[in-house]
Formats: structure tokens, C-alpha cells, sequence
């Protein structure tokens, strides 16, 4: 009898223990998200989809070094350089890049890119939808990744090749 | 030989000859004391005071590169005091350079990194403002960026001591001293961009590399030169299947560190827009662009049709293709098509070299002998420009060892500024007034004869006759004009001789005959423009090309194969020297294959293949190494990149090789015979000239 | 012509500028009314190894500023060498502070030529060069006129005095470059070529002008030889200390009263030269700071002259160099800091840029010396005025590097706290722009 009494005890004990626990949860701020009916929350230096920063006059800061395809692990950036001219300037340097591709499929999003850039022209975003039934979209080129132009930042000076500017 | 002086370096004792320099005896035993102006083989600077070391009982540091050796000297190269001291000298060279590596193209690549990287300080304590200055295009392939300069003067030394060109100086004093062309504002040079080369760092930059890729993206493929026939290893810079640049990174050819404008920059042909892509047939008189196997097979039909039918075919091959090419050509041409017609541009007299050497030992000098050899007699060529190598090496051979040079020429020539004896004369007088300089000669020890393509004939047998009056050894080299044009006659692109100038025994037509004639069924003609400057063939033979550009006698042929650039080959080819050295594949031209493997699918296809035999470049050189006299040399030396000279043939050449046929097109530093036409750097150096 | 830039001063002791003040002083005439083309008619009675000897026994020392022994470097000639020799003079006096020479050539063309002259004789040239200081122009003239003179009168020419020796003199215009005053970026400038130093050794001695063996002394060097061969290297070297014989023209400036170039006799005390010669230093104000040759040296300070003598022992013991004669007193109203602006502003200028330390260096120091003058220093730059001036120390490729880091390393050190009081001055709250010349090419 006796032992019955105990387990009863025992048991409305280990009950009221549970349910302090879940009381205790429901009075906490909740972290589960409500991915996608909303967006999701970032740390600030959640490494994401790569941007390709301007610089305040709106042009590109990449100067095509192939630093980050050098310290890239994986191998996933390609890029072309090519010269600015009087005509066409797009970078601050004397070079940018005509190309810049990351192939996301290969991409191992370890930052590597980021720390080589000696113009902090590569940064990790927060994006990270990127998953595609088609993988040949996964590679993305400098359009899809460069950051828009500040506002009031005056355009960088891009003639089209045709134009005579001053006898170059 | 003097004693040996023996010293200690870094606790290692080395014995190297008297009035060695410190910096050279530590190479001795390996170890590399840093330098940004001492370059070996150019008179010495000490300007930029790297190479300073310790030496005992001296009380201040020396500088390594003008020291020289002294018995029992003991030498340290690597001290705290000697760290501090290139630290310092480098925070000195970094306060006005620009450090903007990331957009340098020598970033990777330079000295000047390699050095901070080594001895310098992660942060700059200088933080005034830096003394710019804009840059400037010297020439179409020139750059110059003053502030990156380092004032090491590599350039200015190279460009007057190796090239005797001089187009470089310095100008202003002090900190604000800058590097200026001659001409104030450009270069009026070879354009060889050594200067480029030698820069230790981005100074000096390639007008046609520029910004394009960085070092450590290429590829280096080392191979040769397809212009001049001095066989120049161009070590070409390779990404994605695009040439970027040529030049002599590892400096491992028979060129040494020499390249000029066409090693260099002359590439770029292979993707001109006019490059063949596809094989082209004449159809309603209009030359239309098939399939490869259409054209193979249109081309082994008629070729069929014409050889059994006992028609007469007429084949021209090449001066620019592989020794491979060249053997294979004039198999299928022989056996195939059972035709001895068969010639291609003769451009220097080589047979009757051979001929009259025939007997003597080692009479064939090499490119090394123009550097060693005390003497050299340079009869009826104007080398600065034709042959921009043996110029070179002649230059450093009278500048390293004092060599005698004796010019024999038409016009004045480079050679003459230290010439032993300059002598002028008309094209035909070369040994009239050889001649005149018997005594001179004839106290030489040893002595190197170079002559062009006025020696030829009686002429060569002749002068032959004169140096061996001399009673000294005397070596020769027979001047020819392109990348191959020695291999072509070695491999028996002539109808007299087989290869290794072995007699045919049978006649045939030359080239000009060929192009003349009247009665020609059939022309097969290999990268060759025999109708160039627009003169009709004689008759109305069918024409068949491999070419890469649409050329003129492209233009009349009915069937033509779009071929590979030497560029795009395997293979090997003989340069003016006899030296024989290795095509490597740098990149794939899109629709090309090389001429060998176009004559041997025509081959399989006509049905030939078992009697031809196979046609891939080892298999064709391992033929000629086992038939072709002299040209079984030790494979690993040719597969490795190095030169061995050849010796196809000693004793007499039985027949009468036409040497009246022989004809130099005189190409100049900025011409290529057809090639250089598609060459975008040589045209705008010429445009650029005519414009000033 | 013959009015003096200065009074002579009682205590001089007049042997190389004893025609100084004459009537006609540079014409031939006065020069042979007084003892003049005596010595090379002697110096061509004797052999040539005596004439050298005698030169080693006056103890007579370069008066360019390094002092090394005039008799030792002419031994080191080799006379038998097939080539030619040449006598070159070395006018081009740049050095700040220093204004000798010209005097020497101004006053008495004749005794310039008869010492190189005597030099030509002792080695076998047969020719001389006088390579002139570009911004002496008017000097190039009274030369032309002296040499033109000897000449059309026989002094100058083929067999000289009835004797097989013959000798040809030159003069040569520099461009007005500091550097050329370094004895192998003159025979550069005297080639045509490009005004920068050789790698040493080989010295002029033995691989010098055309490549040929020459000697290349100052301009008082050779004008000291004809005393010495008239009166004997014996009593030239009596004139001096023991170690170097002689007299050497100083050049007084600064802050002195009387200001001047003085023949001083070698071991001429320090003190008595600023305050019997000198004349004192105006407004009864103190001794400061003392350059003993020329910007170059290592600058003193008032304490470190007590005792000293005008020599070279003497000097070498106080740390710093005889130089080339240039003296400048400066007294406790000078700005120490702008004394070393002053100093590095002439050295970045005048640095030919060939090597590194020297030709980043001095632009460096002048850069950060213009902003701590400009009231923009902080505390590091003080040490790294001095560091970087002993980077260059002993790293250069010719002796400008030196000198430009031997006074600025002095003067930091000598003198810090002038530099920290200008640290602590609050006047110069807004950058003062500085009035100096940036240096552009083309200056």
C-alpha cells in the first residue's frame, strides 16, 4: 500500500517537474522562426551569398587582383581583367574585372575570398536561398552579385567604345 | 689559370678564381645575397645597396656585388646587422612607391615583394606624401610607371650594353631622377622589351599584357619561336587556352635572357580574326567552308586521281613547320604521290656549306660559340636586325670577353660601334674585301665566319678555301630566315636531296618552276606563300593549301586546310645553328590540326597509311632519328627543352643543290614573312613609326 | 680686381695667399715679381721621384675635405702605365660654408697652374683640367685669361723651359651639381657624362679620367705645391702640426663680426680663431653650435670647441672632420631645427639619385623636417629623424650620404630639446605653409 502511495507521489512529482519545464518555455521569448512566412534573422557576420561592393563614387572597388581566386579552397572564382580606359572606367584601379564568376555549386562559403581582398571588394552577404533545380544556374556572374549604386554617388563614366573621347 | 682564392662565406669555404665578386662566389656555394641591381652579365652599379654583407675586419658593410674576393676573407651574409640594414634600405625604396600590388602586373612575380616580404617591416613609418607621377607609353608595347621604379638602372644597362641600342637614360636628380626614353617622350628601339623583362619590378610593363591576368594564373609552356630562325625558347603564358604573353622565364634556351619583339609579343597571330577555322573548298568558284571530312576526302580523291593517272604534282612545304612535318611532307610526296617535285624557299646556302666542309670536324658553330669564340667575322648581314640572337650574343662576347668582331657589309650595322674593322662593299665583293683583313684573321686563334644569303655557291666553297688557308679552327654558320627554314632542307624539301642530303637521284621542279610552270596538274602546297605579291601560277594546277591566314596563294587554291601555328604543335625544329630544340603545345586553335596530322588523315584516307607510315610527332621523330644522319640525338636532352646541335652530314653532297635558288626575304626586327602581317604588336610598332 | 673680399688679419700666416691684395694680383707679371714659376723650373731639375718625395715631407693633406695625404696619392700614379696621364682640379667647390677656391682663382690663376704644373712633372701628364664649379662662371674667365697668358708668354705649351716637358691646361665648366665635387662623378661630368660617382677601387690614381691614371686634387692642394717646392716640404710641413704640415684657408661665417676667408696656419687654437679672427661673435652673444669644414661635418656644440685646435687629430678626437675649411659659428639665437632643415633642404637637392639610401633618404628627412619646422611634428619623428639619418650612415654609395646623416645625427642629438620645445610651442596652432621650394624636376 504503502509502495502505491509512493509511486503516486512520485509520479505527480516527476508530472509537476515536466510541466515546470514547459511553463517555464512558454513565459521565454520563442527562437524558432517563421522561415519563410518571414524572414529569417542574421548574425551580422553570417557569411551568405557574396557581394560585390562600390565603392562612394558608385564604381566597383574589385581591381581584378585574383587574390580571391587564389585563396579560393575550392576553386570556384573566375574572373577576366581587363583595363579601365578614359572611355570605359569602371573600377578605382587601373583594372577591374570584365569577369567575375562564383560557381555556387562548388562554393564552400568559407570567407577565404573576404579575408584575401586587399580592397574589401568581396563580402559575404546574407544571402542564402540559393539552392536551383539546374545547376548551371548556380554559377553567378559579377551582375548578380554586385551591390547597387549608392544613392547620389555620381555613375562611373562608361562610353560606349564607339564614341570619340579624347583620341585614345 | 690563376690560383684559386679561397674564402669563407657563411662558415663555408669556396675557392673561386681572383677578382671574383662576393655576390657571384656565395652563388657558388648557393647562397643568394639579394640585389636589385646587380644583374649578371651587366656592368655593375651597386646603387641599390641590398647586397650589402659583413666582411671581418672591414668596418662597415660592403657592398657584395662590387667586393671582390680576397684570400682568407671571411664573408656573412646573413647577420641581425645586415637584416637591419636591408630593412631599412627597403623602408627607404618604399617611402614613394605606390604599393598598389593589387592592380601591379609584376604582383607575384616581383622582386621587390619577394625582398619585403623577406627583410622588410609590416608597416611603413613614412607619412608624408608620396612623389607621384603619371604614367607614360613609351611605344605601342612600352609602358613606364614612374613611381613603382626602383632607379636600379637594369634597364637603362640593358637596353645599351646588351642590346647596343642605348634608347634609355636617366634624367633630373635626387628623388625625383626617372628613367626617360631617348626621344623624350618614346622609344625609338628594337622594341625587344628586355627592358620590360629585366625590370625587377612593374615599372616597366608590356603594352600587351597589361592588366590582362596575373602571374600565378598562366601556365609557362616553354617552346620556340616561330618567326626567325635563331631559335629563340619563348616561354609562352598560358590561361584558358590564351596565349597572354611570351617571354624567357626560366632564360633555359640557347637564348639565354634575349627575346626580342617577335619572341616576345609576336604571338599574336594565333588569334587573329582572320585565322582559318575551318577547311574551305572551291565550289562554283568561291572558295565555301566544309567539314573536315568532306575536305579530306575531296582532297584524296583527286590526289588519287592525279597520282595514278601519272599526272604531274607539284609540292612546296614549308619553312616554319616541324621537322616532323617536313619529313612526313616529303614521304607522302615521294612515295605517296610518286613526285619528286618537291621544294620549299631556300634562304640560305647550306648544302654547299656542308659540301665544302665535308671532312672537317666541329666547322659548324652554335649559338654558344658566338658567345665564346675570340673572334667573328659577320659577312653580308645586317644580324641587329635579321638576327636579332646572334647579334646578342656576338654583343656579350665582346663585351664579356673582349672578342674581335669584324664586319663585312653592304651597309653600315650595328656590329660596327666595336667592330675590330668595319668594312663596307657591294653584295657580290664580301670576299674581295674579306680579303683585305687576311692578316688581321690569320692571328686570330679560333675564328666564327656568319654569312647571308650574298655568300652562296662558289662563294661559300671560297670562303670555305679562305679560312682553311687561315690554319686556325674556323666554324661557320650559313644565315637562313626562318624557325624551320633549316630543317626544311635538312629533312630533303628539295628534289635533289633526300634527307640528311643524301642524293634523290632523280630531278625536279624548284618552287618558282613549280609556281611557273605551265603544265602542273597539282600543287600541294604546306604553309608556304609562294604566290605573295600576286603573281599568277603559270598554269592551272589544282591547289591544295594548309595555311592558317587566307594568303594569296591560299586565296587561289581549291582546297584548303586551316593548320595549326607552331604553337599549337608537338614537334621539333632546327634553328640557323643546327640546333635542335622541342615545339611544345601551348594552346588549341579552334577548327586547326597541325600539318602532320592533316597530311596523315589524307594519308589514311588515300589509303597510304600502312606504306606512309604513322604520323603522331614522336612516332615521325623516332623515324628520323633512326634514318636521318645526325638527327639521332639523346632524347632526353631534346624532351627536357635543351638544344644538340645536329651534324646531318659529313662528307661530300654528291649533287648540284641549286644554290642560285637561294634568296633571303632580309626580314627586319618588325616583318615575318606572311606571319608577321596578322601580327597586331609588329603592325602598330610599324604604324607607330610611320606616324612620327 | 685687386680689392679683397675681407681685411687680412695680423694673425694669418700668408703662404698661399701671399700675393692677395697685390696690384694685378692674377696677372702673370705680378705672379713672376713674386717668386712666381720658380718651383716648376726647380721641379724640373729634379727627378720625379724627389719632387714626390717632398710632397710627402711638407705632410701637405687634401684641402677638399677628406685629408688624405697629397704626396701618398701622387705615389700612387703608376708612371710607367703606357696610357696617358692627366692632372685634374678639382674647382668645383659646392660645399656650404666653403668659399676658398675661389679666391685662390680669382687672386692667383698662375699659382693654380704652376702646382698642377709640378703635378704633371711628378707623374708624366701632359695635360691639366681645371673642372670649374658651374655657378663660378665669372672664375672660368680670369682662368681662360691666366691660361692664355702663360701660353702666349711660354709657360704653358711644348718644352717648357728649354726642357723636354710640356704640359697643356684646360679649363671645364660643371653644371652646377654638388655630386661633381666627388672625384669620380667630376671625371663622369668631365667625360660628358652623367654627373654620378664610380664604384671605388679602382681610384683616379690608377683608373681615372679617359681611364687613364690621373691626379685629382683641390684647388688649394695644388696651389700649396709651389711653396713647397720652392721653399721646401720641410718648411711647409714646420708651418703645421705634426701630422699635417701646412696653412689652410678658412672660411669664416656665421656670426662673427668679421667674417672672412684667413690663412690659418694647421693646429690654429679654436677659440682665438673665432674671437681674435673672427672677431668675436656679435651683441656680445654665446657660442652655440660650430661647423669646423663644411655642412658635412658633424656639428659641436659650444662645450665640445673648448680646448680644440684646427687640425685634424684634433678634430677627429672631438668626432668630427677638418672638412674643407668651411667654418660657421652660429650663436644661442639660432634654431637648431632649422639649422638641420637648412642642412637636409641642401642635401635632398643636391643627392644625384643613384643609390637608395641616399636619394630617399635625404627626401624624406627634408620632408619630415619641414613639418616638424612647420609646427606638424610629433614625438616619434625626433627618433626618427636620427634613425633614419643612421640608416643612411655608412650605407651610401659615395660620401653624400654621409654627410647628410653625420650633421643631422649630431644635431638631433646634441640638440633634442629644441626639437621636443618645438613640440610644445602652441603658437603654430594652423600649419604654416612652408615657403620652401618643393623640389620639381628640372631644379
Amino acid at each position: 500500500m504503502a509502495n502505491t502511495i509512493t509511486q503516486i507521489i512520485e509520479s505527480a512529482a516527476a508530472v509537476a517537474k515536466g510541466m515546470s519545464v514547459t511553463f517555464k518555455e512558454m513565459m521565454s521569448p520563442t527562437v524558432t522562426e517563421n522561415y519563410p512566412d518571414e524572414p529569417p534573422k542574421f548574425e551580422e557576420r553570417y557569411r551568405g551569398a557574396h557581394v560585390l561592393q562600390r565603392d562612394e563614387n558608385g564604381m566597383e572597388k574589385c581591381v581584378a587582383c585574383f587574390l580571391c581566386a587564389a585563396a579560393c579552397p575550392a576553386n570556384c572564382i573566375y574572373i577576366e581583367a581587363a583595363e579601365n580606359t578614359d572611355l570605359v572606367r569602371i573600377s578605382g584601379g587601373e583594372r577591374y574585372a570584365k569577369v567575375y564568376n562564383i560557381d555556387y555549386n562548388r562554393c564552400i562559403f568559407c570567407g577565404y575570398c573576404v579575408e584575401a581582398c586587399p580592397t574589401d571588394a568581396i563580402t559575404h552577404g546574407h544571402g542564402f536561398e540559393l539552392a536551383s533545380y539546374n545547376t548551371s544556374t548556380l554559377v553567378y556572374r559579377k551582375e548578380d552579385m554586385l551591390a547597387p549604386i549608392p544613392p547620389g554617388a555620381r555613375p562611373p563614366v562608361i562610353a560606349s567604345s564607339g564614341t570619340a573621347a579624347n583620341g585614345h | 689559370m690563376a690560383e684559386l682564392v679561397s674564402l669563407t662565406i657563411d662558415g663555408r669555404t669556396v675557392q673561386v678564381p681572383p677578382g671574383t665578386l662576393v655576390i657571384d662566389a656565395a652563388k657558388k656555394i648557393g647562397v643568394e645575397v639579394p640585389a636589385f641591381c646587380y644583374y649578371e652579365g651587366l656592368s655593375l652599379q651597386a646603387a641599390c645597396r641590398m647586397c650589402l654583407v659583413e666582411v671581418e675586419k672591414m668596418p662597415k658593410l660592403m657592398a657584395g656585388c662590387t667586393l671582390p674576393v680576397a684570400e682568407g676573407m671571411v664573408v656573412r651574409t646573413e647577420t641581425p646587422t645586415i637584416a637591419k640594414a636591408r630593412k631599412s634600405t627597403l623602408e627607404f625604396l618604399l617611402t614613394n612607391h605606390p604599393l598598389d600590388c593589387p592592380v601591379c602586373d609584376k604582383g607575384g612575380e616581383c622582386e621587390l615583394q619577394d625582398m619585403v616580404f623577406r627583410y622588410g617591416a609590416g608597416e611603413s613609418r613614412y607619412t608624408e606624401i608620396k612623389h607621384h607621377v603619371d604614367e607614360k607609353q613609351w611605344s605601342p608595347v612600352v609602358y613606364f610607371d614612374a613611381p613603382r621604379c626602383i632607379l636600379c638602372y637594369r634597364c637603362v644597362r640593358i637596353c645599351d650594353e646588351g642590346m647596343g641600342v642605348g634608347a634609355l637614360g636617366v634624367i633630373n636628380r635626387g628623388v625625383v631622377s626617372e628613367i626617360a626614353p631617348n626621344k623624350t617622350d618614346h622609344l625609338e628601339c628594337d622594341e625587344c622589351g628586355m627592358c620590360i623583362d629585366i625590370c625587377p619590378v612593374g615599372a616597366l610593363t608590356s603594352g600587351a599584357y597589361r592588366y590582362k591576368t596575373r602571374p600565378w594564373e598562366m601556365q609557362h609552356v616553354g617552346t620556340i619561336c616561330t618567326h626567325c630562325s635563331n631559335g629563340c625558347k619563348t616561354t609562352l603564358g598560358v590561361r584558358n587556352n590564351e596565349i597572354m604573353r611570351g617571354d624567357n622565364r626560366d632564360q633555359s634556351g640557347v637564348n639565354g635572357e634575349f627575346l626580342c619583339i617577335k619572341g616576345r609579343y609576336a604571338f599574336d597571330f594565333y588569334h587573329h580574326q582572320e585565322r582559318l577555322q575551318s577547311p574551305l573548298v572551291r565550289k562554283n568558284g568561291k572558295l565555301e567552308p566544309v567539314s573536315w571530312k568532306e575536305a579530306l576526302e575531296a582532297a584524296a580523291a583527286r590526289l588519287k586521281a592525279a597520282r595514278d593517272a601519272g599526272s604531274k604534282i607539284g609540292v612546296i612545304g614549308s619553312t616554319r613547320t616541324s621537322n616532323e612535318e617536313n619529313f612526313y611532307l616529303q614521304k607522302f610526296a615521294r612515295l605517296g604521290l610518286g613526285t619528286n617535285h618537291i621544294d620549299h624557299h631556300r634562304t640560305g646556302d647550306v648544302v654547299t656549306l656542308l659540301d665544302a666542309l665535308s671532312g672537317q670536324k666541329d666547322a659548324l658553330a652554335t649559338t654558344a660559340d658566338l658567345y665564346e669564340k675570340p673572334a667573328i667575322v659577320v659577312l653580308g648581314a645586317d644580324l641587329a636586325l635579321e638576327h636579332p640572337l646572334l647579334s646578342f650574343q656576338i654583343r656579350a662576347n665582346f663585351r664579356h670577353h673582349q672578342a674581335r668582331v669584324y664586319a663585312v657589309t653592304e651597309k653600315p650595322v650595328r656590329e660596327d660601334k666595336y667592330a675590330a674593322a668595319a668594312i663596307r662593299c657591294d653584295a657580290a665583293g664580301e670576299l674581295a674585301a674579306l680579303e683585305t683583313l687576311r692578316e688581321k684573321l690569320a692571328n686570330e686563334p679560333e675564328l666564327v665566319i656568319v654569312f647571308g644569303d650574298t655568300v652562296k655557291g662558289d662563294a661559300v666553297r671560297k670562303l670555305v678555301a679562305f679560312g682553311s688557308s687561315l690554319g686556325k679552327p674556323v666554324k661557320y654558320v650559313a644565315l637562313v630566315d626562318y624557325s624551320n627554314s633549316r630543317g626544311a632542307m635538312d629533312m630533303g624539301l628539295v628534289p635533289e636531296l633526300l634527307p640528311g642530303y643524301r642524293p634523290s637521284g632523280q630531278t625536279g621542279m624548284s618552287a618558282g618552276e613549280m609556281v611557273a610552270s605551265g603544265d602542273l596538274d597539282m600543287l600541294y602546297i604546306v604553309g608556304a606563300n609562294p604566290l605573295e605579291g600576286g603573281q599568277p601560277l603559270g598554269g592551272k594546277p589544282f591547289v591544295i593549301v594548309h595555311e592558317m591566314f587566307l594568303t594569296e596563294t591560299a586565296q587561289a587554291a581549291d582546297i584548303v586546310f586551316p593548320a595549326s601555328s607552331a604553337y599549337e604543335k608537338n614537334g621539333t625544329v632546327t634553328s640557323v645553328t643546327g640546333e635542335v630544340q622541342q615545339l611544345k603545345k601551348a594552346v588549341q586553335a579552334m577548327g586547326t590540326k597541325p600539318d602532320l596530322e592533316i597530311l596523315g588523315l589524307l594519308v589514311r584516307e588515300m589509303g597510304l597509311a600502312a606504306q606512309i607510315g604513322p604520323w603522331t610527332p614522336d612516332k615521325v621523330f623516332q623515324e628520323i632519328r633512326e634514318t636521318v644522319p645526325g638527327y639521332n640525338m639523346p632524347l632526353p636532352v631534346i624532351a627536357t627543352g635543351g638544344a644538340v646541335q645536329t651534324a646531318p652530314v659529313n662528307g661530300r653532297i654528291e649533287v648540284d643543290a641549286r644554290p642560285d635558288l637561294v634568296r633571303s626575304s632580309r626580314d627586319g626586327l618588325f616583318t615575318s614573312g606572311t606571319l608577321g602581317r596578322y601580327s597586331k604588336v609588329l603592325n602598330s610598332v610599324v604604324e607607330g613609326r610611320h606616324h612620327t | 680686381m685687386t680689392k679683397l673680399y675681407n681685411e687680412p688679419s695680423p694673425l694669418e700666416t700668408r703662404v698661399l695667399t701671399k700675393r692677395f691684395g697685390l696690384p694685378n694680383s692674377a696677372s702673370l707679371d705680378t705672379y713672376l715679381a713674386t717668386d712666381g714659376y720658380v718651383a716648376i723650373r726647380k721641379a724640373i731639375e729634379m727627378t720625379q721621384d724627389d719632387v714626390i718625395n717632398e710632397v710627402k715631407a711638407s705632410n701637405l693633406r687634401g684641402r677638399g675635405g677628406a685629408g688624405f695625404p697629397t704626396g701618398m696619392k701622387w705615389g700612387f700614379v703608376p708612371r710607367s702605365s703606357p696610357k696617358p696621364k692627366y692632372i685634374v682640379v678639382n674647382a668645383d667647390e659646392s660645399e656650404p660654408g666653403t668659399c676658398k677656391d675661389r679666391l685662390l682663382m680669382e687672386y692667383d690663376p698662375h699659382q693654380l697652374i704652376e702646382g698642377m704644373m709640378i703635378a704633371g712633372r711628378a707623374v708624366d701628364a701632359k695635360a691639366g683640367y681645371i673642372y670649374i664649379r658651374g655657378e663660378y662662371r665669372y672664375l672660368i674667365d680670369i682662368m681662360d685669361k691666366a691660361i692664355a697668358e702663360a701660353y702666349q708668354r711660354g709657360y704653358l705649351g711644348k718644352n717648357l723651359f728649354g726642357s723636354d716637358f710640356s704640359f697643356d691646361c684646360y679649363t671645364h665648366t660643371g653644371a652646377g651639381a654638388y655630386e661633381c665635387g666627388e672625384e669620380s662623378a667630376l671625371l663622369e661630368s668631365l667625360e660628358g657624362k652623367r654627373g654620378v660617382p664610380r664604384i671605388r677601387p679602382p681610384f683616379p690614381a690608377v683608373v681615372g679620367a679617359w681611364q687613364c691614371p690621373t691626379i685629382l686634387n683641390n684647388v688649394e692642394t695644388f696651389c700649396a705645391v709651389p711653396p713647397i717646392i720652392r721653399d721646401g716640404g720641410a718648411a711647409f710641413a714646420a708651418l703645421g702640426v705634426p701630422k699635417a704640415g701646412g696653412t689652410r684657408l678658412t672660411c669664416l661665417s656665421g656670426h662673427l663680426n668679421k667674417p672672412g676667408v684667413y690663412e690659418l696656419a694647421l693646429g690654429f687654437p679654436l677659440d682665438k680663431m673665432i674671437n681674435e679672427v673672427g672677431g668675436g661673435i656679435p651683441n656680445g652673444r654665446k657660442l652655440k653650435a660650430f661647423i669646423p669644414g663644411g655642412s658635412s661635418c658633424p656639428i659641436l656644440t659650444a662645450a665640445e670647441c673648448e680646448g680644440l685646435t684646427m687640425d685634424y687629430d684634433s678634430m677627429a678626437n672631438a668626432k668630427t672632420m677638418l672638412g674643407s675649411g668651411g667654418v660657421v659659428v652660429m650663436d644661442d639665437t639660432t634654431d637648431m631645427v632649422k639649422v638641420a632643415l637648412r642642412i637636409m633642404r641642401f642635401y635632398a637637392h643636391e643627392s644625384c639619385g643613384w643609390c637608395i639610401p641616399c636619394r630617399e633618404g635625404t627626401a624624406w628627412l627634408r620632408k619630415i623636417l619641414t613639418r616638424f619646422v612647420d609646427g606638424m611634428g610629433t614625438k616619434q619623428d625626433i627618433n626618427l629623424i636620427g634613425d633614419l639619418a643612421h640608416n643612411m650612415l655608412g650605407r651610401t654609395f659615395c660620401p653624400l650620404g654621409d654627410a647628410a646623416a653625420l650633421p643631422t645625427i649630431s644635431i638631433v642629438e646634441k640638440f633634442r630639446d629644441e626639437f621636443e620645445a618645438y613640440l610644445a610651442r602652441t603658437t603654430v596652432s594652423i600649419p604654416v605653409q612652408s615657403d620652401l621650394p618643393v623640389l620639381q624636376p628640372g631644379m
